[in-house]
């Protein structure tokens, strides 16, 4: 069995003139959450749809768990998705329809994988409600429920917390998590905090392109610069002479020290700067490795 | 085998849906109302045909016999009219109680337009808000497509057979010489013509629905599509008429009926099994081909 789950080669997608999503290339390893990450118009979701098969990619080729998914049942049953601005059908209850798509999947029992994946996301209550009459949180909540149901090895999930209150939000974070656990799963958000938070690898899309892709220690250069948050100035001509770093600058009240971690590891390297602050008597806020994401994808798109 | 299964649970997911929508219960009601009314309309009218006309005969000193010889004929005359010149298809028919013909063939002649009316939003209505997708990730294309094929068409032909069931009910009220013996076949042989028929068109629909992502101009669509092939059908109908008036050979724009499924309708009434089975065939193959299309379609298009 393969360790990629997810394989894009070269991936192009054009709507009349415009091109939504330009030669893109990249890799999901099995197990792994991926953050799908750009401004609006960066064909985050043009690219997320061609990865579900609802889109076909002008050029290139997609292979999701091997398969190509606009082959009829390549996928069927691997592949849990939740798609954005999808509305959910109306005329039947929440409990019918996802009892029905469950059954379409061929979860069974049916309704058994229905009524845990709603017990999930907390909408019990909902069970007898009319789909289409739910408010725009509770159907993002289905839409959840209906992506994790049956434990898909794949799962795609685009804005899933896009329009929710902060509470919901946060018990959506704990399910992928929950979910990442036995998934490989694919978020695609504006939230960079979040994605921070739930995602190993990401990949940033910048007007169709991919501007970078890699682990988010790579991204966020964690092995490489850390940041200390400081009240007063900083003796910089000191820390840039500690062995094994490379650059020291001062950004609002924040020390930026760059190092190589080649020739120290960053634990060492932190620790050095920290008692050299504290010898000095600088006054220390805070600690941070790495680039916040967000500065990161501000700089790249 | 997956794809079958796949087709019964998308049929009965989609038939419970179609069952509980307002539109659905709005239509079905609609067209018993309809079928009411013509069958009340036509029956009125044709009694109050048959008795002036006995009326003027036995005025005119015409024994009864000769009442009922005029009252065939005057029958046979209208069955010609609407059935065309097949003296076997017309006998046929005039064994039967005419309300019967009468109200089937004015009911069937609505019933695409109907169909298209229930049916224009059964894909473009999935594809316009997206939730196609929730399907199109559990299911190939083709089973959603057949799977709401399946399921619109359930709801008409049982319509279908309803009003026919009534239409035949009445008609034995009126007529209680129409006997059984006579009445069970032949409602065997309308049920049968109405199934086919009906399959045909929900076919059609479906094919326009999977053309477009808005469900208006899918409406539309069909709606220009019923009346393209109605025109064909008549056009075509009217040039073959037109030349053997003339003595003529009919000249080739006269085929153009035989694109249009109408152009088989009568056969499927027809009491040769033969003729019976072309227009059997017919049907099945625009349905085949009205199908295939829109799976074709589907299977491209984005979602």
């Amino acid at each position: 069995m393969s360790d990629t789950a997810i394989e894009v080669n070269q991936v192009s997608r054009s709507f009349g003139a415009k091109v939504a999503v330009n030669q893109v290339t990249l890799q999901v390893r099995r197990g792994e959450c991926f953050g799908l990450i750009g401004p609006n118009g960066a064909g985050k979701t043009t690219f997320f749809s061609m990865l579900c098969g609802f889109l076909k990619p002008t050029s290139g080729t997609v292979r999701v768990l091997g398969a190509d998914p606009r082959v009829p049942g390549a996928l069927k049953g691997k592949l849990g998705v939740l798609p954005q601005d999808a509305a959910l059908p109306g005329g039947l209850s929440v409990g019918r329809l996802l009892t029905y798509w469950a059954s379409l999947s061929g979860l069974a029992p049916a309704d058994r994988h229905a009524r845990e994946a709603v017990e999930k996301v907390g909408l019990m209550d909902a069970w007898n409600v009319d789909a289409r009459s739910l408010s725009h949180g509770m159907a993002k909540r289905i839409g959840l429920a209906q992506a994790f149901m049956g434990g898909a090895a794949v799962v795609l999930l685009d804005e899933p917390t896009a329009g929710l209150d902060p509470r919901s939000a946060a018990h959506v974070r704990s399910l992928i998590r929950e979910v990442k656990a036995h998934a490989t799963v694919v978020v695609s958000s504006h939230n960079l905090q979040e994605l921070e938070e739930l995602c190993d690898s990401a990949a940033i899309l910048d007007r169709g392109r991919l501007a970078q892709a890699g682990t988010l220690a790579e991204l966020t250069a964690r092995s490489a610069e850390f940041r200390v948050e400081l009240l007063g100035p900083a003796p910089l001509a000191q820390v840039q002479a500690l062995e094994g770093v490379t650059g020291a600058s001062m950004a609002g009240q924040q020390l930026v020290v760059l190092f190589d971690s080649r020739r120290r590891a960053p634990e060492e390297m932190i620790t050095a700067t920290l008692e050299l602050l504290i010898r000095q008597g600088v006054k220390i806020l805070g600690v941070t490795r790495g680039k916040k994401l967000e500065e990161r994808v501000l700089e790249l798109t | 085998m997956e794809g079958i299964r796949e087709i019964g649970v998308i049929w009965q997911g989609e038939l419970r849906r179609a069952l509980r929508s307002p539109r659905t219960l709005v239509l079905v009601l609609l067209y018993c109302f309809f079928a009411a009314l013509v069958l009340i309309a036509v029956s009125f009218m044709v009694s109050s045909a048959t008795s002036t006309l006995n009326t003027n005969l036995g005025g005119q000193g015409v024994p009864e016999e000769g009442q009922a010889q005029v009252a065939l004929e005057a029958k046979a005359a209208l069955l010609k009219w609407l059935f065309g010149d097949d003296v076997n298809l017309v006998e046929a028919l005039s064994r039967i109680p005419v309300v019967i013909p009468l109200v089937f063939k004015i009911t069937l002649f609505f019933l695409p337009a109907y169909a298209a009316l229930m049916g224009f939003d059964q894909i473009s209505g999935e594809i316009e808000p997206r939730s196609i997708r929730y399907l199109a990730v559990r299911a190939r294309r083709s089973s959603i497509l057949f799977g709401k094929f399946a399921a619109q068409a359930t709801v008409l032909v049982s319509l279908i057979l309803l009003v026919d069931t009534l239409i035949f009910a009445t008609a034995r009220v009126l007529n209680p010489e129409f006997e059984f013996s006579l009445l069970l076949p032949t409602l065997l042989r309308f049920w049968v013509a109405a199934f086919v028929f009906s399959t045909a068109y929900v076919a059609l629909t479906s094919l326009c629905s999977a053309l477009f992502s808005l469900p208006a101009v899918s409406l539309i669509f069909n709606l220009i599509a019923l009346f393209g092939l109605w025109m064909l059908d008549a056009v075509g109908g009217w040039i073959a008429s037109w030349a053997r008036l003339q003595g003529q050979e009919e000249p080739f724009l006269a085929n153009l009926r035989w694109l249009s499924p109408t152009a088989y309708s009568n056969a499927l009434l027809h009491p040769e099994f033969g003729v019976f089975g072309r227009g059997l065939v017919a049907y099945v193959l625009f349905s085949a081909v009205f199908l295939a299309a829109g799976y074709l379609v589907l299977r491209r298009r984005d979602v």
